[in-house]
């Protein structure tokens, strides 16, 4: 019982680190101009290097459910619709979450790790001696390269998997292409587009800072860093699933 | 220049600081000497602002710190430089860039003003030539020239230094000593937190000693060598047992 208590008191206080963090990161908006450069770097590593898994993971995630789909319409003779089924699962659900979900284990890794090191070998308390906020420094690069770089990632997975949907319709369901493409495009609506580029946003926000605030809490030697590193993975990726949930159903209440 | 005044800090039921003060002058090199555990890095960690006391002030320069917000703290951390006890270098970036680093952070400083600068303090910690070289590729006692190097890059008011000399050779320990002390006649302050007494009293202007988080006694090394408090002379029992050692081994 008294330890159970103790680990919900340490959550809190996380809980608490982290607000505090992100009031940091909002107050160094002001100073947004001096990660520019930094900024930069960042979207190169966390999103140019993450096209091909973006894209292959977008493509499988529509093959299958093209195909599961499919089969399924099928048997009410309504098959023509899968370009529907799969266009509107693409954006507005799938192509976010599984890109929300492959770089909370990607970026979200590599930020945890990265600032936990540099936690462990003094690096981060060199930054706050020397002057430098640790949050503009490294935070704020971390967040807009994720919120800038999640958007066209999250396009790239979209199309990926409707294409790949749309050859897999076309050669195991023999439904013709421009069937596929018509049912696809027209079921696609504005607010199917703005939510399934919404949530990206808010998934890369979370992604990048929860993964920064385990690293920056990385204490004692290495196995804390591994420790710190999963937990990172696993919080973000819950949180994209918890988000996905709440905007899901915001939508389907408010629009 | 600073001063602590009754500071006390504590983690959980753990007492790190109990109450304690001291005063450091302009120019002078202050040691904080004490065992393993003692509280020495905790205070260095306080008057860098890294840490904030539960009780007491930290002034520097007369101003309360103690309890100054992380971003109200960045300016006057541009006036001071550390060299922490791991070096605390940034391995992916080269000699000339860690000491660059805060130069070009801090901003306001032409590229040709900064390039002039890292050479003057590379060759001021005899490493010249050595500017693109990575991190990694250096030795233990190059590293510590190089964080040395970076600590006086800007020309802080007060350096202060981490253990600089746990786990090097003694000639390395030597030279790093003598860097030190070539970096204080350049008038900056300089607070030296160590448990080697040796490396206290050979460039120590005024020693501090501490236990178990409090200040046992202040003073220059004559002073120590003289005290009638039973910690310090049982820790400076080691300098008399090496001198006896010393001529036992010449006679």
């Amino acid at each position: 019982m008294a330890s159970s208590f103790i680990t919900f008191k340490k959550k809190i206080l996380a809980l608490q680190e982290y607000s505090l963090m992100l009031k940091d990161l909002f107050l160094s908006i002001k100073s947004i101009n001096k990660c520019k450069r930094d900024a930069i770097n960042e979207m190169y590593l966390v999103g140019s290097q993450a096209f091909l898994l973006v894209l292959l993971g977008g493509a499988f995630v529509g093959i299958i459910l093209a195909l599961e789909t499919g089969y399924q319409l099928d048997l009410f003779g309504a098959k023509t619709l899968v370009g529907r089924t799969v266009s509107l699962g693409m954006v507005r659900e799938l192509g976010p979450t599984i890109t929300g979900l492959l770089l909370a284990a990607r970026t979200g890794a590599k930020n945890a790790s990265e600032l936990g090191a540099m936690q462990i070998s003094e690096q981060i308390d060199a930054l706050r001696a020397f002057g430098t906020n640790p949050v503009l420094k490294l935070v704020m690069p971390r967040t807009i390269a994720a919120m800038v770089m999640f958007l066209p990632l999250t396009a790239i997975a979209d199309m990926s998997g409707i294409l790949s949907g749309m050859v897999v319709t076309k050669l195991s369901l023999h439904v013709d292409t421009s069937f596929f493409w018509n049912s696809a495009i027209s079921a696609l609506l504005i607010k199917d587009i703005f939510v399934g580029f919404t949530k990206p946003i808010l998934f890369a926000f979370f992604i990048a800072t929860i993964s920064c605030f385990y690293g920056f809490n990385t204490r004692g030697g290495t196995s804390a860093l591994g420790k710190n590193t999963i937990n990172a993975v696993v919080v973000s990726s819950l949180t994209v699933l918890v988000l996905d949930f709440i905007l899901t159903k915001i939508v389907w209440e408010l629009l | 220049m600073i001063r602590l005044e009754n500071v006390s800090l504590a983690f959980g039921d753990k007492v790190i600081l109990d109450n304690t003060s001291l005063s450091i002058k302009k120019g002078e090199i202050a040691i904080i000497l004490g065992p393993s555990g003692a509280g020495k890095s905790s205070i260095l960690k306080i008057m860098v602002g890294l840490w904030q006391p539960d009780a007491g002030r930290v002034l520097i320069n007369n101003k309360d710190i103690s309890k100054l917000s992380e971003l109200e703290m960045l300016p006057l951390r541009r006036k001071m430089g550390i060299v922490f006890q791991g070096n605390a270098l940034f391995d992916s970036l080269t000699v000339k860039e860690n000491v660059a680093y805060f130069l070009r952070e801090h901003g306001g400083i032409k590229e040709s003003l900064v390039n002039e600068k890292v050479s003057e303090v590379l060759s001021f910690v005899n490493l010249e030539g050595t500017e693109k070289i990575c991190i990694d590729e250096l030795s233990g006692g190059m590293k510590k020239r190089v964080a040395i190097a970076r600590a006086l890059s800007f020309d802080p008011d007060i350096i202060f230094y981490d253990e600089p000399t746990t786990g090097l050779d003694p000639i390395n320990s030597k030279s790093i000593l003598d860097l030190i002390k070539r970096a204080s006649s350049r008038g900056a302050t300089s607070v030296v937190v160590t448990h080697i007494l040796n490396d206290a009293i050979y460039i120590g202007d005024t020693l501090s000693v501490i236990n178990e988080g409090a200040v046992v006694e202040t003073g220059t090394v004559y002073e120590m060598l003289r005290s009638e408090n039973k910690f310090v002379k049982d820790f400076f029992y080691e300098v008399f047992q090496d001198a006896a050692l010393l001529q036992n081994k010449i006679l």
